[in-house]
């Protein structure tokens, strides 16, 4: 089984060896893509379909049916805002659908604050091998698709 | 199990009178320490970490998806 990852927010796809934070750059916790926002006030969405399994103000996992997990990281080190700008539209435990709204937040502002908006969004626990299709570096919308992971 | 990792980190933190604070991030541990010499790398490792970064008194324990419930798991243990 596979599924197609779709791109939580509007931006530009990067490499993310240059998230600025070894979790993601270094691939801790399973291979992916970052997207660094365009700015403004947008809506962060889920990238595949499943069950919102963790969720926090600044990220959050959709556990996929197929056993597989994506991350969503809102931002480097945003957890230190506390919420404060972040507006939740779902809840914890739900099923939401691949391109629903988790989450609105403000990159600009989070930049603002002095912290990376770039969004790591990551296969949890699976080799990089499990990653295919990746979109190339350049702009998407949120919803395009970003990559593939096999489970 | 779950019991047994968090008290094997708890204790590769220099155990429950060494820990400040505890707060789960989605993948990690961001942890507050009254001595950060405490911190036994390899033993937090063994214990399954992923990874482990330290500055002075605060310890970023790198445990991934399951970083809410071992959190709490070691609260319990506080």
């Amino acid at each position: 089984m596979s599924v197609q990852v779709l791109s939580p927010v509007t931006g530009l796809v990067a490499p993310i060896s240059e998230v600025p934070d070894p979790v993601f750059s270094q691939s801790m916790v399973g291979p992916g893509v970052a997207v660094k926002p365009s700015g403004g006030e947008s809506q962060a969405v889920a990238p595949v379909e499943g069950i919102l399994s963790t969720l926090h103000p600044h990220a959050f996992v959709v556990s996929t049916d197929d056993g597989s997990a994506v991350l969503v990281h809102l931002g480097i080190d945003t957890i230190e805002l506390e919420g404060a700008g972040f507006a939740l539209h779902a809840t914890k435990g739900e099923r939401v659908t691949a391109g629903s709204p988790i989450v609105t937040w403000n990159p600009t502002e989070v930049e603002r604050q002095g912290y990376s908006s770039v969004c790591p969004v990551v296969a949890l626990e699976v080799g990089q091998e499990a990653l295919s299709d990746m979109a190339d570096d350049g702009r998407v919308n949120h919803g395009d698709p970003l990559f593939t992971v096999d489970s | 199990m779950a019991d047994d990792k968090a008290s094997a980190i708890l204790a590769a933190l220099g155990g429950q009178g060494n820990v400040v604070e505890i707060e789960p991030c989605i993948t990690r541990l961001r942890c507050e320490l009254e001595d950060g010499a405490k911190v036994d790398e390899p033993a937090l490792k063994k214990a399954g970490a992923h990874g482990v970064m330290q500055q002075g008194t605060v310890v970023q324990v790198v445990v991934g998806p399951e970083a809410d419930t071992i959190a709490s798991d070691i609260e319990d243990l506080l």
